[in-house]
């Protein structure tokens, strides 16, 4: 028997369309159904230059300019009903299986950005020995990444999505560099990939760290923004 | 492991490094890990790195993988003794209502697990109360669970206010308040996948609805919060064929109550033809008869529901209508946020008609409203939905009249099994006396 889609179980026809048949390749296996499929929607008009937010206009949002500096992110999904139902089972339900939405995707995304070194930003040992799995290194299939940052022990006092805006803001600096990880990142083009950009607070923790190990840029790609 | 009560009667998954006590929380049988929760099989490939398995099937209470433990306290029913199992209530129940509760009191009291077939507006809750009363009182732990969280909520209050002297505790997804151990738990069946060999009785509400029906993970999830001396009772007013057969080869015990608390019969289900109705929504029209009708409940400021098949037909509806000049109405389906306060609105009457999905075919009620049934042929509509949304109608006593139209393309067999099911019942409350 087929298996039902990844996301809600129900069984579902693939859409096959003649000419995929006359191709005479293996057909491709869609992991999620059409309403599943709609239920994410890209980002695809104006966007925050800046943190990749989907607004109105694309001019730099208040967020950003209240930063103040020129970090870039790119962000795949806005973070609405949809993708925090998706991050509740994937992340903190812990559904490992579900990442399984979300490779083709990033695939896509990661082939439209222009960097040599991919870091995904690293879970603590906590996290690791509770979920089991990092849920941005389980998003990538086969594209090569480094992982060159690790948390700092007894730094992760309570999970960021528990904590306020100001709190957050306030947050110290959670990574440090690898072992050996200047000598992957001397002189590249950095990518640090996350799940979701809230405040900025995170990536730019992660940033600076890449920047001490000597990269020469620094760019993100998150999943929502 | 901190309060030992929290591990009466349930099957928790234990934390902490796995030199704890318990049993594994998934079993290897056959090359095939089955879950200890659910007692589902576990899919290959739903596994963690290191081919970890996991349990997908129950997952929102918890993930279990192979790794996890569950620990379980044998229910020692540890409650103090309440005089008259704590009824608080003062209502009094009717003739035919008494009847129906002696029956299934003298049942309870040998065990025997059962089935109350009593319409829509019974009272069955009500009729319920002497059977739990003595139940509590001779210290049972009891469950009263339903499929349906909307269920669940309208029904804890009344519960809390008529037993007001027995602890209780409301379990449902995303429930406020954390788990106690009570003598009398109201919860969504589901929860019941977190106990084990706990209840000396378990009530099943509306045991027809959906997901309940035909699923075996939740029926399962009943069998095993259930002591194995313990019996069960099922509600419902629209029984599936299985319950029927079940009843029909004396393999259930039944008690009938084919009447109205208030003595009136169910308003039949009438059925229009209306052709090519979806094509004509998608021209901005409706089928004629149904906006004559709801011209007329406008102008007699009648309340209404209007049910149609899918939430797509939604908006394309309401617009119809609010073109008509019926503007003080609105939408609802399963995954609004506002369902329950919109609900309110219409009982409180700063709404005069909802347009909904099935969602509000049970659980729900208002003292004074019509029924109309866009497309009540569309497969979704299955003769429980029919009968039970056709039960919406005539709750009250000052409003026991009223009107239940579908509009079909096509009279189809689940919409004369309805009508069938509503004539049949309707014979029965005649002989018990029942207005027209
Ligand atoms: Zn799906
Ligand atoms: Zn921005
Ligand atoms: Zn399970």
């Amino acid at each position: 028997m087929r298996p039902g889609c990844v996301w809600c179980g129900r069984r579902f026809q693939p859409q096959i369309s003649l000419a995929d048949l006359l191709r005479w390749a293996p057909l491709p296996q869609p992991q999620v159904c059409v309403a599943c499929a709609q239920r994410l929607k890209p980002i695809t008009g104006p966007r925050c230059p800046a943190c990749g937010r989907a607004q109105a206009t694309a001019t730099i949002c208040y967020d950003c300019e209240r930063w103040g500096d020129d970090f870039v992110n790119h962000a795949v999904f806005p973070y609405n009903s949809d993708l925090k139902a998706y991050m509740q089972q994937y992340k903190f339900q812990g559904d490992y299986r579900l990442r399984e939405v979300m490779q083709p995707i990033l695939r896509r995304a990661l082939a439209r950005e222009v960097y040599d070194v991919l870091v995904p930003i690293p879970v603590a040992a906590e996290t690791w020995r509770t979920r089991g799995f990092n849920q941005v290194t389980a998003w990538l299939t086969d594209q090569p990444y480094q992982q060159a940052l690790v948390v700092r022990e007894a730094t992760k006092s309570r999970p960021q999505s528990s904590k306020t805006r100001q709190e957050r803001l306030r947050a110290q600096q959670p990574f440090q560099l690898a072992p050996n990880a200047a000598m992957v990142l001397q002189n590249q083009r950095v990518l640090l990939l996350d799940d979701v950009y809230t405040t900025g607070r995170t990536i730019r923790h992660a940033a600076q760290q890449i920047y001490l190990g000597g990269a020469e840029t620094v760019t993100s790609l998150t999943l929502a923004r | 492991m901190g309060d030992a009560t929290l591990w009466f009667g349930r099957r928790l998954p234990v934390p902490g490094p796995a030199t704890q006590p318990g049993k594994p929380a998934l079993v290897a049988h056959h090359q095939q890990w089955r879950c200890q929760r659910c007692q589902q099989v576990v899919p290959p490939g739903d596994e963690l790195p290191e081919h970890v398995p996991y349990c997908r099937q129950c997952l929102n209470l918890g993930r279990l993988t192979a790794h996890t433990k569950l620990y379980t306290i044998t229910e020692p029913n540890r409650f103090s003794r309440v005089v008259d199992g704590g009824l608080t209530w003062q209502g009094h129940l009717s003739d035919h209502q008494q009847r129906a509760a002696q029956e299934l009191l003298q049942r309870v009291r040998h065990q025997e697990s059962q089935l109350l077939w009593a319409v829509t507006g019974a009272g069955k809750t009500e009729i319920v109360y002497p059977a739990l009363a003595w139940a509590l009182a001779q210290g049972w732990r009891v469950a009263w669970a339903s499929p349906r969280v909307d269920v669940c909520l309208e029904l804890a209050p009344r519960l809390a206010r008529d037993f007001a002297a027995i602890p209780q505790a409301v379990l449902y997804g995303g429930q406020p308040v954390p788990y106690a151990y009570r003598q009398l738990t109201i919860c969504t069946t589901h929860q019941l996948l977190r106990f084990e060999h706990a209840f000396d009785l378990v009530i099943v509400d509306e045991v027809d609805a959906f997901p309940l029906a035909m699923n075996p993970l939740l029926l399962g999830a009943i069998d095993r919060a259930q002591k194995p001396q313990g019996c069960r009772l099922l509600l419902t007013a629209t029984p599936d064929r299985q319950l029927q057969r079940l009843v029909a080869h004396h393999q259930l015990a039944v008690t009938y109550l084919p009447l109205r608390y208030h003595g009136y019969l169910l308003p039949p289900l009438t059925v229009q033809l209306a052709w090519r109705w979806r094509e004509q929504l998608t021209r901005g029209k409706l089928p004629a008869a149904l906006m004559r009708r709801v011209r007329r409940y406008h102008h007699q400021q009648q309340c209404f529901l209007l049910f149609v098949p899918h939430v797509a037909d939604l908006a394309p509806v309401v617009q119809v209508l609010r073109r008509l000049g019926l503007t003080d109405g609105t939408t609802v389906h399963a995954q609004d946020p506002d369902r329950q306060a919109k609900v309110q609105r219409m009982r409180d009457g700063d709404l005069t008609y909802l347009v909904t999905t099935t969602i509000l075919e049970r659980g729900v009620t208002f003292p004074n409203v019509m029924v109309l049934i866009l497309g009540g042929d569309d497969p979704v509509f299955s003769t429980a939905a029919l009968v039970q949304i056709a039960g919406r109608v005539g709750r009250h006593r000052d409003h026991p009249r009223g009107d239940v139209v579908s509009y079909c393309q096509s009279q189809t067999l689940t919409v004369r099994r309805a009508q069938r099911m509503i004539v049949q019942l309707n014979r029965r409350g005649r002989q018990l006396g029942g207005r027209p």
